[in-house]
């Protein structure tokens, strides 16, 4: 075996630890890891400029859509309101009580000896009506004829409304003595409470002329 | 198979601490001031652009809406403009007692007169516009027919108005007529 000599050993190992220098490798790797993060860098700025002209025509788009929008929205607004408004105060139209008819009712239930001073209606809470009717009647059984005019008043208002309720609050003989058709007749005074459910209520006719009522004579 | 060792001197083991350091910190300047914000902002993005879609296809649906809902809005749009034009402009004080004057005059009734008790707001949110008034209707004279029927055609041809109770009271001098006291509420737009 030759023998060989190297003379130049030690500028082969300074080569060679320079070629190993761990901070020119670090170097190298930071520059290669750096150029593989731009590079993604540029790759996500660029879709992220894409994006923002995504955003930009949206906006643009919506720019153009927005009054319009809001015109409808205030307009929907407006309109939902007018139906709910239009609802609420067509069922108060609705639901309210109708004197019409019951005067109507009422005048009906008058006969010729019969006559009444006072009338006084109220609608009440929860749709209930009071009526409370004072009056004089006159005939040979004054009371009959009070009697009378309670019974069609009963009748007349059950045709119609609901839960109807007629009674006498107070009838009494009166001294007075009247003259009907020549014949002389007994009077009574009497007070007539009625109550009754208005669900039926139905605006109708106006009530037909009142049948010839007299005066008392005293 | 030979084994390579590599020794390392301090000087080198304290340029690769260095390479270390000086890599982590490019670490984090590229994902703290770099691709992180960079993200966020397309995110931010991506967010506003659905956000703007749905509000466009949202539109178009609103218009829609709106148009249909104008179509069936129509006979409530009338109705509501009637019921609107029942309470002219100014003060009910100032013009429901002459509408009520007149309006029994021609029923044959006369010297008809009304006067306010009360005025207050309704309960109802939907009618938040609209105010609820009392009123006291005197009717010194009328026979009982002519009441029944004005009575009959004030309800029909006043239909905010609804009368609460009425009294009527025979006239001691003349029974063929009446003294007739309505309480009446009508709704009213706020003027």
């Amino acid at each position: 075996m030759a023998l060989h000599l190297n003379l130049l050993h030690e500028e082969i190992l300074q080569q060679r630890q320079r070629q190993r220098d761990p901070l020119k490798i670090g170097m190298m790797v930071l520059g290669i890891l750096g150029s593989v993060m731009v590079a993604y860098y540029m790759w996500n700025a660029y879709k992220t400029l894409e994006i923002r002209n995504r955003l930009s025509q949206a906006q643009h788009e919506w720019a153009k859509d927005e009054p319009k929008v809001t015109a409808a929205q205030k307009r929907s607004a407006e309109l939902n309101g007018i139906i709910s408004t239009t609802k609420v105060l067509d069922g108060m139209i609705e639901s309210r009580f109708y004197w019409g008819p019951v005067l109507e009712k009422l005048s009906k239930c008058v006969a010729l000896n019969a006559q009444l001073t006072s009338v006084d209606g109220a609608v009440q809470d929860e749709g209930k009506i009071t009526l409370t009717v004072e009056g004089l009647a006159a005939g040979r059984e004054p009371r009959a004829a009070a009697e009378e005019l309670r019974q069609l008043l009963l009748e007349q208002l059950g045709q119609s409304y609901n839960s109807v309720k007629v009674e006498f609050k107070s009838l009494e003989d009166l001294d007075t003595i009247v003259n009907i058709s020549g014949a002389s007749m007994a009077m009574a005074r009497f007070t007539i409470g009625a109550t009754f459910a208005t669900s039926a209520a139905k605006p109708a006719a106006p009530p037909a002329a009142r049948t010839r009522t007299r005066e008392p004579q005293s | 198979m030979k084994q390579v060792q590599i020794k390392l001197t301090k000087d080198q083991i304290q340029k690769l601490l260095l390479s270390g350091m000086g890599f982590i910190v490019l670490l984090y300047v590229y994902f703290s001031f770099f691709l992180g914000p960079l993200n966020s902002s397309r995110d931010s993005m991506l967010h506003q652009i659905s956000d703007l879609q749905a509000k466009v296809a949202g539109s178009k649906n609103e218009t829609a809406k709106t148009a249909n809902l104008e179509k069936q809005a129509v006979a409530a749009t009338t109705r509501f403009a009637a019921l609107k034009a029942l309470s002219p402009e100014g003060a009910p004080i100032a013009w429901f007692p002459p509408r009520v004057r007149t309006f029994f005059a021609s029923n044959e009734i006369d010297k008809a007169t009304a006067r306010m008790e009360t005025s207050s707001p309704f309960k109802e949110k939907d009618l938040e516009n609209w105010t609820r008034y009392s009123w006291i209707i005197d009717l010194p004279q009328a026979d009982f027919s002519t009441l029944g029927k004005a009575v009959a055609a004030l309800e029909n041809n006043e239909p905010l108005l609804s009368i609460n109770r009425i009294n009527i009271k025979a006239l001691p001098e003349d029974p063929q007529f009446q003294q007739i006291v309505l309480n009446a509420s009508t709704a009213m737009v706020k003027r």
